[in-house]
């Protein structure tokens, strides 16, 4: 398990100046309840974990494993029932622009090109138009849509569609990038390219990113460390260290190293996913 | 021979330029041919030169000013009105709770039948005229503005709010355009609406508008200038549907 534990750093006193090892998430003991039809039901159970800065962290679990949930509660579209988040020593009460986020679906507005969608973020932190729009057009360049500036949503495909979304997320420069299974709609071609881009905005940026998947593969690949997590009530069952060298591309994909890694975390899930199903059955 | 997809195009291309002259010619026949009262039946030929002689006497113009003054300004109050409270009720419970009983009550009550109490209001002033149009206008943009802020995607307000947007600005930056479609669609119908009531407050008792003066020439036995102020009626009505058809492509630029 984890080498920090949470209450090694007092919240209060923590500063943004820390050191390069500093934790920029600190989840404590969170727990989320839902009211349902039919009772109570607990999404995510007593989970604690907490990620350094620029790090790429992977929540990896099956559907309804309370994953996206968790990612709601650090986002701070969520209040947990019992718990703690807190970002750079501050609980989280609400969204905010310090926590970047990429949804499963793009979610750009459609009345705005591309070029506003992205400005979008500045604009709204106070910047004028001139400089939201350079800062707008330098990703554009970045994510390689430089013809589709103008463009309006609707009119790209699914794959650059979430280029832009995840653009308009790091226009604000937030320090954390939160990631919900952004790559779960797009075809299994245009999903690895999308990695290796990732992953080379994240280099170039030093987000720290929290990364939601279903995915095994996707999860190895981007991650430093892969959270599996359990059917529910969610909990986290296991954390592996992913130590393959970066700059990692898609090559790596065959080696006999990844394939050992993910055969682990493959046995894991394995058996979760089967509790998981028989539950849903039985519900 | 069966014929071809070309040819077969070119035949409806060619009843459709037809149509219209066939129904004038037709009516023209039959309204000269004693079967019917030329008095109460006149051919188009009468209903031209009733409406040439309204549009020479410059009485024309002096009602369509008066009609369109009328509609236009009912049009945009209500509007604005409708989509206001419509924003607010769609996106705020509490005031969903507070208006959506009253609305509710008064929207299916046909505005016509408010005519008799408006006049007793406004007499038969503008403000009354207006007023009608008004209450048609209201309740229809009204509630499409209110539907159309309820199905607005809350993952486009995540969104924004990830991104830094402000709670109050949601509305203006996110809500409102978000809605703006469905917005549209109300504002179309509402078009239609205005002129339906347009017609109970000009019948209801006027001075001047094209309403008013088809019911003049009723009085007069002036057939032609009856059918000629309805041909007005509809060109109107007509034009401002596909005038606010072109303007709503613009309202929705991005689609």
């Amino acid at each position: 398990m984890m080498t920090l534990h949470p209450d090694e750093f007092t919240g209060e006193t923590f500063s943004a100046t820390a050191a390069q090892d500093a934790v920029e998430i600190d989840v404590a003991n969170v727990s989320i309840v839902f009211d349902t039809r039919n009772g109570q039901v607990v999404a995510v159970d007593r989970v604690s974990f907490d990620v350094k800065r620029g790090e790429f962290v992977c929540l990896l679990g099956p559907s309804g494993c309370g994953k996206s949930t968790l990612l709601n509660a650090i986002a701070g579209f969520e209040r947990p029932f019992e718990g703690q988040v807190r970002v750079l020593g501050k609980a989280v009460t609400a969204p905010g622009p310090d926590r970047g986020m990429v949804f499963q679906q793009p979610l750009l507005f459609p009345w705005k090109s591309v070029r506003s969608n992205i400005a979008h973020g500045p604009i709204m932190l106070g910047k004028s138009r001139a400089e939201a729009a350079s800062i707008a057009d330098g990703l554009i360049d970045m994510i390689g849509l430089t013809r589709f500036a103008d463009a309006y949503p609707h009119t790209l495909s699914g794959g650059m569609q979430q280029r832009v979304s995840i653009a308009r997320a790091l226009a604000n420069r937030p320090g954390i990038l939160l990631m919900d299974e952004p790559f779960g709609a797009l075809d299994a071609q245009t999903r690895v390219i999308m990695q290796e881009n990732l992953l080379r905005l994240w280099s170039e940026f030093g987000t720290t990113i929290v990364f939601v998947t279903h995915d095994i593969e996707e999860a190895i690949f981007l991650a430093d460390r892969v959270l599996i997590m359990s059917a529910s009530p969610g909990q986290i069952l296991r954390t592996v260290e992913i130590r393959l060298p970066r700059p990692r591309s898609l090559d790596l994909l065959l080696e006999p190293k990844f394939m050992l890694i993910k055969k682990e975390c493959f046995e894991l899930i394995k058996q979760e996913s089967l509790v998981a199903f028989e539950q849903m059955g039985s519900r | 021979m069966p014929m071809t997809e070309e040819q077969r195009a070119r035949l409806y291309t060619l009843v459709a330029i037809l149509s219209l002259p066939t129904f004038f010619v037709l009516w023209e026949i039959v309204s000269r041919s004693h079967i019917v009262n030329i008095v109460l039946f006149p051919p188009p030929t009468v209903v031209a030169v009733a409406l040439w002689e309204w549009i020479k006497s410059g009485q024309f113009a002096s009602d369509l000013l008066a009609s369109a003054t009328r509609v236009t300004a009912g049009f945009v109050l209500g509007a604005a009105a409708g989509i206001f409270f419509g924003i607010l009720t769609g996106q705020f419970p509490l005031f969903a709770s507070l208006f959506g009983p009253i609305f509710h009550i008064l929207r299916p009550i046909p505005p016509i039948a408010f005519v008799p109490i408006v006049i007793l209001w406004f007499g038969l002033s503008e403000a009354g005229k207006v007023f009608l149009v008004f209450w048609g206008v209201f309740f229809t943009v009204w509630l499409s503005t209110h539907l159309g802020v309820q199905k607005v995607d809350r993952g486009l307000i995540r969104a924004a709010q990830t991104l830094g947007t402000p709670q109050h600005r949601l509305l203006s930056e996110i809500i409102f355009f978000g809605a703006l479609p469905y917005i549209v669609v109300g504002l179309r119908t509402a078009v239609s609406i205005s002129f339906y009531t347009l017609v109970a407050a000009e019948l209801a008792g006027a001075f001047a508008g094209i309403v008013y003066r088809i019911e003049i020439a009723q009085q007069n036995m002036q057939t032609g200038q009856v059918m000629g102020g309805l041909v007005a009626l509809g060109l109107l009505s007509f034009l401002a549907d596909r005038g606010f058809a072109a303007i709503s492509q613009r309202m929705v630029w991005w689609r």
